[in-house]
């Protein structure tokens, strides 16, 4: 039974290399194989970046009496990477799994499942973990002559580290679902924090070069808070320099901290994995009700539809928040821009208009809303095919949210940049009437791909949204297409200003556009009536 | 009410309706009974306007499916054998949805919601989205959207399955009042007891064919209509 339920977890945690959640089905051999190896090289990159790390910080703080503070730092960096891999893991697995009710029914002493399932997320964090600890062994052993107790301690480590991770992971995944149950804009709040994580990363990335200095600079300080805050870390440092009365403290705390962890998950693990996963109740009340027209109701089911997926958002709504970014930047650095560009363009600095307009069209690209709006009516779409309404109303509806959701953001980008690099005012016309258009025909690209290549069978939205060869030629399509126009204009600047250009192009754009929006109206609304 | 003419529907190169043919009028509670892909959920597709056919003929009130279907369609309401709802909308915004599609005015909609959620007990759960509604509620909510629009005929596949004792007998209710006023019922059923007691007329398909048609006494006779269709499905 106890072999049985280990396979099945570790079958659970390695399904992402057999199972393709494109089509439901198990990969073939050489599937298998290629995924595998892309997941290794992505790990490899990531270790290469770990060890570059970790070979700054290692010889100078070694030879400076902080070895232990170089595996302290590594050992967070670690803990974080691992508790950052296993934490949603943590969730779906053990307080949230889908196999809970069955496993409940079986023969099974309830202590068992748990220990399989934490088993499940101890392998998670601990490859999580191996990306950081490897390169850190790595880096430490050609750099310092290790003492045989180094060298074991060091092996250990990661099995031992990741018991701390898993402890992390356990109280965490428990705050996920505490949360989660409790919020009632989930999707919303899902966004934010994964806007301020993304915000978050990059600012750190940015910043890394800066932080590894100043530990450089400063290990002592550095060092002394270490000590008297993240105690553990100490020990743990001191442990894999060789000091085998440190290794057996560390080891020690984590044992106390996961056996308290894993008294308290066993006592409380039957009534969190039959507890009721319901949100929070919201009790209806009568309102007077709006009439709304066919239109404003559909498009408000496609707003609803946009706002109600995370994924949505945040994989093909991206371009609202970089635009407003940008716009704010533009208008702070503006002036500086304007200097840069002057140098670097020199007598060609009259195409400033040019490249202001090919970078905002280049962000608005970054918004694919109709890309997968097709695909996402999934299993829902016989509602709509049951209406009385003519398959076109029902895309022009999805066009109006991308055209909303784009427009708005991208004209006052538009104002921000003209403003910010003081472009004159026919410029801002046709800058504005070029964008509009480009975003028009953007929208109808998006949605006759998805209408080409649509996908309604699918079990996890992320398929269509993330997946899918239509949003990824909608993406990159356009940005070729901007990449085109401007080398087009390379060959015919000596002929015609930039201002006549980006005119004559606005209006081959809007030609694109409305031969486009014809073919949606009559042969891609008989696509979608068929589906 | 419904008319279909030689329907027939082809799947590469499998018949999954073949050159049936029914008639049901106003008034009529009208069971389709059939074994699993013998091709009801295909016909009643067909009917509401979801699936192409081949050659054949569907007039809903005397409009043609092929030629009017938006017509058509404005007069019928489809309730499918699992409501798969839009999950990112609450109850009442679905509702609303379908009434701002089939254009009903503020008052009727307003009315026909608070009586029917309050019939199906389910008016507490509106403001709730609709992912976190059980498949009975989403089958509850998909019953009082297809009501909204007071439509003449309505076409169910499987109506009845995850509705609690309470929720099916209103249904039987609510199935009868459209009858009785002058609309029309076409359904389908694997519960044949139902079938019994409730319908008019059924028609039993056996591989995309009719094979047997009429009132519930021209078709069970004497026996059980348990007994008639077993029999007919053993017939080779």
């Amino acid at each position: 039974m106890i072999k049985a339920l280990l396979k099945k977890q570790i079958m659970e945690v390695f399904s992402w290399v057999y199972f393709d959640r494109k089509n439901g089905k198990n990969r073939s051999k050489n599937g298998i194989i290629g995924y595998a190896a892309l997941y290794l090289l992505i790990f490899g990159f990531l270790g290469v970046f770990f060890y570059q790390i970790a070979n700054t910080l290692c010889k100078p703080l070694s030879d400076a009496g902080f070895g232990w503070l170089y595996f302290a730092l590594m050992g967070m960096i670690a803990v974080a990477m691992g508790v950052f891999g296993s934490v949603f893991n943590t969730y779906s697995s053990l307080y949230n799994a889908k196999d809970n009710d069955f496993l409940l029914s079986l023969p099974v002493p309830p202590g068992k499942i748990l220990s399989m399932r934490l088993l499940g997320v101890y392998l998670m964090g601990l490859m999580y973990e191996l990306i950081i600890a490897v390169p850190t062994m790595i880096a430490y052993f050609m750099a310092i002559k290790p003492t045989v107790l180094s060298v074991v301690f060091n092996l250990l480590l990661p099995v031992v580290l990741s018991f701390f991770v898993l402890t992390l992971s356990c109280i965490l995944g428990f705050l996920v679902a505490a949360i989660s149950s409790r919020l009632k804009n989930k999707n919303i709040v899902t966004v934010i924090l994964s806007l301020v994580f993304i915000a978050g990363y990059y600012y750190i990335y940015a910043q890394s070069y800066k932080i590894i200095q100043s530990i450089l600079a400063a290990p002592e300080k550095i060092g002394n808070s270490v000590k008297s805050v993240l105690y553990p870390f100490y020990q743990m440092g001191l442990g894999a320099e060789g000091n085998a009365l440190s290794f057996l403290i560390f080891i020690s705390i984590v044992a106390v901290l996961f056996g308290l962890t894993y008294l308290v998950l066993s006592k409380s693990f039957l009534s969190l994995a039959t507890a009721n996963k319901g949100s929070a109740k919201r009790i209806y009340k009568e309102k007077t009700t709006k009439v709304s027209s066919v239109e404003k109701a559909l498009f408000f089911k496609e707003l609803r539809r946009f706002m109600g997926s995370a994924t949505y958002m945040l994989n093909c709504g991206l371009g609202i928040i970089l635009m407003l970014v940008a716009a704010v930047a533009v208008l702070i650095m503006g002036s500086k821009l304007n200097a840069v560009l002057s140098e670097i363009l020199g007598e060609y600095s009259t195409v400033v208009p040019l490249l202001a307009a090919a970078m905002v069209c280049m962000l608005t690209t970054m918004n694919d809303i109709t890309a997968p709006s097709v695909s996402l009516e999934g299993k829902n779409i016989w509602l709509v095919q049951s209406f009385p309404i003519p398959a076109k109303k029902v895309l022009h509806a999805k066009i109006r949210l991308h055209l909303l959701l784009t427009a708005v953001p991208a004209s006052v980008l538009v104002v921000c940049v003209c403003i910010g690099l003081k472009i004159s005012m026919p410029y801002v016309i046709v800058m504005e009437a070029l964008t509009l258009i480009f975003i028009f025909m953007m929208a109808l690209i998006g949605l006759v791909l998805n209408l080409k290549m649509p996908n309604l069978n699918w079990t996890d939205e992320t398929v269509p949204v993330k997946q899918s060869i239509g949003v990824m030629l909608a993406l990159f399509g356009g940005w070729a297409s901007i990449l085109a126009l401007g080398g087009l204009y390379l060959l015919v600047m000596k002929f015609i200003t930039p201002l006549v250009y980006l005119i004559i192009i606005s209006a081959l754009l809007a030609v694109v556009g409305i031969l486009l929006l014809r073919w949606v109206n009559t042969k891609g609304a008989k696509i979608f009536e068929t589906l | 009410m419904l008319n279909i003419e030689h329907l027939t529907k082809v799947y590469g190169d499998k018949k999954a309706v073949d050159d049936l043919s029914l008639d049901i009028a106003p008034g009529e509670i009208y069971g389709f009974i059939g074994h699993n892909g013998a091709g009801k959920t295909t016909t009643i597709k067909s009917c509401c306007g979801i699936l192409k056919f081949d050659s054949g003929e569907i007039r809903i009130d005397g409009v043609s499916m092929k030629e009017k279907p938006l017509e058509c369609k404005s007069k019928l309401a489809y309730i499918p054998d699992n409501p798969d709802l839009y999950d990112f909308m609450t109850g009442v915004q679905y509702l609303n949805f379908v009434a701002d599609v089939f254009g009903v005015s503020a008052d009727e909609r307003q009315k026909k919601i608070h009586e029917l959620a309050e019939a199906f007990e389910i008016t507490d759960n509106l403001a709730e989205a609709i992912s976190s509604y059980s498949h009975g509620m989403k089958q509850k909510l998909a019953i009082i959207s297809a009501l909204l629009h007071s439509p003449k005929l309505v076409i169910m596949d499987e109506p009845f399955v995850g509705l609690d004792p309470k929720a099916s007998h209103l249904l039987k209710q609510l199935m009868r009042e459209i009858c009785d006023n002058g609309g029309a019922i076409f359904f389908s059923t694997h519960v044949l007891e139902v079938a019994e007691k409730l319908c008019d007329k059924i028609a039993i398909i056996k591989n995309g064919k009719l094979i047997k048609s009429g009132t519930i006494e021209e078709v069970k006779g004497d026996t059980s209509l348990e007994d008639v269709f077993l029999d007919l499905e053993e017939e080779k």
